[in-house]
Formats: structure tokens, sequence, C-alpha cells
């Protein structure tokens, strides 16, 4: 960060502080508040009607909320690629971006977390999961390692936290006193003293190192709630690498949109500059062209064979009903960000920025198609059912409660934005004494 | 003004004619059934008739469900009915010969069945018939593991053995009969009599061994069919492996494999322990701070 050499320390510091939301940002919250709002009315009519409110019927009984969940789990992902691998790797440039995955990682698991029990029929009779829990069941390991995934990211987030509150406490009256309890209640008893630096630095090491096979797992075990069912579509062994290259490739999508609205919002130029776009740019591409791989080996192989089972189901996705959601996803979700970030014109940060949209968006109906079109094809026909049941679109609500905690992920992203620096300063300053020397 | 009523006229007639074509039309594409009995007689038991209704569509047989029939003993008199029936699925409809027609069954050595059909909408009426003698079959074995299929036919009032019929000896098995040997069809002789050697030794039984032997007489165009059955200890004991009580994936929580327990723990004591321990470590830097 040569551009770090010519700025003041005190300067950085007021770069850095957490900024109040102009009218853009009010306007912000008031949009995915609104669509909060609308999910909880909706999730207010599933509890008191029943799923019957949905449109999943006995065949598609895992729809738009499964896809969802699949599709935050991979996102929380990000936290352990941009901050345990990066920093066991030494990657100086990522440090910036370090902040920003947490929040992004914290913020998906604890709706991963919700949207699952969203999904529950009866969400009053969850602790008998923990009462009657079967450990021979995907969904248990899942329960386990999303549990443990979420603490493990909080303490992450935290850690690093520490030297940057002891700054904020210094601005009282720009953080307001409500913040400024909070600074205090968080982080007051950090003195910077070697002892504490050095417990700090070993716990985020081994969190570092903690949390990568603990992020797998999460990833893994979910693939796994499909890959241990036999059904077309499911019924694979590559299941697990394929979640998780598809996982990395979203998260790092997602940082790259958040880096550039962060960077506009709070005029963070001289911090995430195109350098790190650049950086970013080559990471999505490569994470892209291996999750295409791992794409043309789930649907070539059985395409190939076309095994009589899975045929409706494969040719439901490449020419049929889902033919268009399916080249979408993967023109979108792959092959056009590949094109862009190629090029290094295609790495500069509104390329990549439009790239990261692509990725992101493509992802959430790569898990859409993943999760509902094998359950339209049943090993065993469907026989004597509604002619409703042959289909699944889903209900006005169920578009609420995605969107809603879509817009909740957004929304707990953009206010631990607002409460925490979103670049380390503390880190940002080390940098800078260091680049100076 | 005339040429337009004319007009008007000539296509009311047309308006008109159409349904009557239509009906007209309808009439003449009714279909044809052909339907066909079978006469069955299984362990000497109360005998049955089966009727199976067929129609050709496309220049093939197709079975007709829905239709209702008329079966009766000897002849189609009302005091002869032996029921009325009506065509399931597989265009079968089947009946017992009722107590009420004992008498006339106890006539004579051989008797008709009869089937018909009143027509309706879509298909003509229809009649099909079978004549057949009355008959029955006998099944022993020897200590040897011979199987002897008996036949016999009723002759004035007395049960002679046949010459000359063709006898499928068998195990009965889920699906369908497994043959005893490598012949699958064996000829009674001058005492109506056809052995046949058991050659399934290894063959699975029930828990106690025993197997059940079949023979039967199919589609004889002289006695229908005819089958018995006898159940003998020829078969190996089935022990059934049981996995309801074991430690397995699918099991009940309380008996999960103590391997995947072992995993699990271990793998959830171990993050956990170090989860605990950063958190521990939190206090520990805590105090640090308060002591500066």
């Amino acid at each position: 960060m040569e551009n770090l050499q010519s700025l003041e320390s005190e300067k950085i510091i007021q770069d850095l502080l957490p900024q109040k939301f102009g009218r853009k940002g009010k306007i912000f919250i008031g949009v995915l508040l609104a669509f909060c709002l609308v999910g909880l009315f909706a999730y207010y009519r599933q509890l008191r009607y029943g799923l019957v409110v949905t449109s999943m019927r006995d065949y598609v009984s895992w729809g738009i909320y499964i896809s969802n969940f699949v599709f935050f789990v991979a996102i929380s992902l990000v936290g352990s690629l941009i901050t345990a691998v990066f920093r066991l790797a030494n990657v100086e440039w990522s440090k910036p971006l370090t902040r920003i995955a947490e929040i992004i990682a914290v913020a998906a698991i604890i709706f991963a977390s919700l949207i699952i029990i969203v999904d529950m029929g009866s969400p009053e009779r969850f602790y008998n999961l923990f009462l009657y829990g079967r450990i021979q069941s995907p969904i248990m390991w899942d329960v386990i390692v999303i549990t443990t995934y979420f603490f493990i990211s909080l303490l992450l987030l935290y850690y690093p936290l520490l030297p940057d509150i002891k700054i904020l406490l210094r601005f009282k009256e720009k953080s307001g006193k409500g913040l400024h309890k909070l600074y205090k209640f968080l982080g007051s008893y950090w003195k910077e003293s070697p002892k504490q630096i050095k417990l700090s630095d070993k716990a985020i090491n081994i969190l570092c190192i903690t949390i990568i096979p603990v992020a797998f797992s999460i990833h893994t075990v979910t693939s796994w709630l499909f890959a241990t069912t036999y059904r077309p579509g499911w019924d694979s062994t590559n299941f697990g690498a394929y979640f998780i290259s598809g996982a990395f490739l979203v998260g790092a999508g997602s940082v790259v949109v958040a880096m550039y609205i962060f960077r506009k919002a709070y005029n963070l130029e001289n911090y995430i500059t195109p350098k790190h776009f650049e950086k970013m740019g080559r990471i999505v591409v490569l994470l892209a062209l291996l999750y295409l791989y791992f794409n043309i080996n789930e649907y070539l192989v059985p395409a190939f064979k076309m095994k009589k089972s899975e045929e409706a189901h494969l040719l439901g996705l490449f020419t049929g009903d889902y033919a268009p959601l399916f080249w979408f996803a993967i023109l979108t979700g792959m092959i056009i960000p590949i094109i862009i970030l190629l090029f290094k014109k295609g790495r500069k940060p509104v390329p990549v920025f439009v790239a990261g949209i692509m990725v992101v968006v493509g992802a959430w109906f790569k898990r859409y198609l993943i999760v509902t079109p094998t359950m339209l094809h049943p090993f065993m026909p469907m026989y004597n059912v509604p002619e409703s049941y042959h289909h699944y679109f889903p209900s006005w609500e169920e578009w609420a409660i995605a969107l809603g905690s879509l817009a909740g992920t957004m929304l707990v992203i953009t206010i631990l934005g607002r409460i925490f620096p979103i670049i380390p300063i503390q880190e940002t300053l080390n940098e800078q004494h260091e680049t100076a020397a | 003004m005339k040429l337009l009523h004319k007009k008007l006229l000539g296509l009311l007639s047309i308006v008109l004619l159409i349904p009557g074509y239509k009906a007209f039309s309808q009439d003449a594409q009714k279909g044809t059934l052909s339907i066909a009995i079978g006469y069955y007689n299984e362990n000497n038991q109360i005998p049955y008739v089966k009727a199976k209704v067929k129609t050709k569509v496309d220049g093939r047989f197709k079975t007709v469900a829905g239709i209702p029939l008329k079966l009766y003993l000897n002849k189609d008199s009302a005091g002869n009915l032996i029921a009325q029936v009506v065509t399931n699925d597989k265009g079968e409809a089947a009946a017992i010969i009722p107590a009420s027609l004992k008498s006339q069954w106890g006539a004579g050595p051989s008797h008709s069945f009869v089937a018909t059909f009143d027509g309706n909408k879509k298909y003509d009426a229809a009649t099909g018939d079978v004549t057949v003698g009355k008959a029955k079959i006998e099944i022993d074995t020897t200590s040897d593991r011979k199987i002897i299929a008996t036949v016999y036919e009723m002759k004035d009032t007395a049960w002679k053995p046949v010459k000359g019929v063709d006898v499928i000896v068998a195990i009965k098995r889920m699906d369908a009969d497994l043959n005893v040997n490598e012949t699958a069809t064996f000829s009674t002789d001058s005492t109506g009599k056809a052995s046949a050697d058991f050659k399934r030794d290894s063959l699975a039984g029930d828990a106690n061994g025993n197997i059940t032997l079949v023979a039967k007489v199919e589609d004889n165009d002289q006695f229908g069919n005819l089958s018995i059955q006898k159940t003998v200890p020829w078969g190996a004991k089935f022990v059934p492996v049981n996995t309801f009580d074991r430690r397995t994936l699918f099991a009940t929580r309380d008996k999960a494999p103590i391997w995947l327990i072992l995993m699990a723990t271990s793998i959830i004591v171990v993050v956990w322990g170090i989860l605990i321990g950063l958190v521990v470590n939190l206090f520990k830097i805590k105090k640090l701070g308060q002591e500066a």
C-alpha cells in the first residue's frame, strides 16, 4: 500500500473511523428494513396458517428456503478464505479486506441458522433436535458445525477488533454516547501491553488454523445433506468438493461487491485500491474456473451416461423447464465473470464489481437449481397426486421471507460496518509505520 | 329473398343432420368383445371360473375393464346363474360355483360355463363358453425326494387315472414357480402318475426349512386348470439377519455406531475445547488490562 506512506497516522484514523449514515445510507437502510418487515409479516402468516402458505408440497419439500440456506452457508465460507488462509499465508495486501470478510461471514451464518428454522413447520419444536437428535444424521452434523462455525467467526471478528476499539474509545464525541458505551463494554480492558498483544496474536493464529477445517466441514456436511440421499442430481461423490469450490467463489464474489460499495460509501479509495480489485479479480477468476471444472464433472459425466432414472432431471436442466435458469446460472455465475476477469482491463474496480454481482446472483440461482429440480424428479414416479405437486414455484410468502433474509444479511453487514471500522485501523497504522520505516 | 330462405333452410338441415349422423357414426364404431373363460380347481377345493374380456384396438388385443358379465353353469338361464361380475383393471372377473348349484354340478362328469355380456354404448353384446370335464390332481412325496403327481378324471361316478396329461411340478417362490429339476413339465403314465426328482437341495426355505411344492395342469383343453400344493421340509433353514437391535447408521439414536460416537465426540471436544480455551484467554487479557 504505497499510498499509506504519504498519509499521517491521524489522517488514517480519521479516514477509517466508522461514519454516520448519509442520506443514501439512510435510504438504503430504510429499503432493507422494509424488505425485512414484509418478510416478517410473511413469516407471521406462515406461523399462523402453517407451511401450506408456501408452494412446498409432498414432493418439493425443500424449496427456496433451503436454496437460501445453502447460499448463506456458501457465502459464510469467505471468512476462512480471506481471513484465515490469507493470514496464515502472509498475504499482506489482503489485510484491509479481512474485516469485510469476517462481517460477511458472521451475517451470513446468522441467517443460515435462521432460515433453517423458517423451513420448519413447527419451529417451537426445534429443541427436540437437541433432545432427540441422532448423531448418525447429517442434519445433526450440520447443526453442530454451523454452531461451531458461528462461534469461531464471532471470535475471529472480535479478537482483531480489540486494538481498534481502543482507538475508537478516544473519539467519544464522534461515536456518540451509545456507541461509546458499547466500545467500553467490548474492549476498555485492552491496554496494548506486550503480554496482551502476545496472547491476542496467539489466539488469532489458533482461530485461523481452527476455522479452516471447520469451514470445510460446514460446507461438506451441507453437501452431504443432499449427497447422502439417493436422488437424481444428488447421488454424487463429487458433492463435497463441488460445494466448497462454489462456496469459495460466491464468498470471494460477495467480498468484491462489499469492498466496492464500502469504498464508495465511505471514501476509502486510499485503502481499498485498484490493486486490491486486481488481486481479488485474479482470485475470483481462479475460483470461477475451479467451480466450472467441478460443474463440468457434475453434469457432463451423468449426461454422458444418461441413465434412464436421471434422464428427466438432466434434460429438464439442459433443455427443459429449468434450462433458461440453468444456463443463466452457468453463464452469469461463471462464464461471463471468467471472460471479464481474465483480462487486465476487466480487473479494474468497476468491472470487478460487476463480475462480483454476477457471481453472487448466479450463485443464488445455482443453489436453487441444485435443490428444487431434483425433488421434482424422484426415482419412483409421481403417481396419483394433484397436478400442483408436479411443479414448484415459490409463493409470495416464500419470496418475501427469502428476500427478507437476504435484506437482513445486508442490514447486519451495513450495521456492523457502521459500528466498527470496516478496515482494521491498528493494522493499517502498523503497516504505515513499517512502510515509512 | 326466396333464395335466402332456401339457403337458410339448407343450412338448418345440415346443422340438424350433424348430431344424427354423429349418433349413427357412434353406433357404427361400437367395439367387439371376446370373452375367454377358464376353469380353476386349486387344492381340490371349491372350483371357480374366471372370464377374461378383450377387444381389438389398432390390430392388438387389449383387456377391457368395467364390463358387466353374467356367468352361468351349463346354459344361460336364471336358474343356472353362477354370479354377476364386473371385469377389473386386467379385464378379468371371477366367481366360485355357489352352493345353490350343487345339484347341477353333481349331475354329470362334464360341464359347460357360459359368460354373457348384454352390450352397452361402446360394445356389442358378446358371449363366451367353455366345456370341461371334472378332474382332480393329487401330490405325494417319497423319502428319496421324489414328487409324484396323479391326475384323475370323473368317469360315470368314479375317479379314474388319466394318461398323457402334462403336469408342471415346481416349487412355489415369491414371484414365480421354480422347476424342481432341469425339466419343467412331466406327462402322466397309464396310472395317471407323473414323477419328478427334487434336485434343489440348497434352496432357502422358511425358518423350519419348509418349502411348498406345487403340481399343476394349466389350460388343459379337457380339464381346465388344476393345481395342488404340499409343504415339505426339504429347504435350507432361513436364519433372518436382523439389524434392528444393532448399532448402525440407520438405527435409533441410542444405537449409533461406537466409532461414530467416538469420532464425533472427540472432534466436538477438541474443537470446543480450543474455543473455550480462547474464551478463557479473553478473560486473561482482560485481567492483564485491569492490572495495568
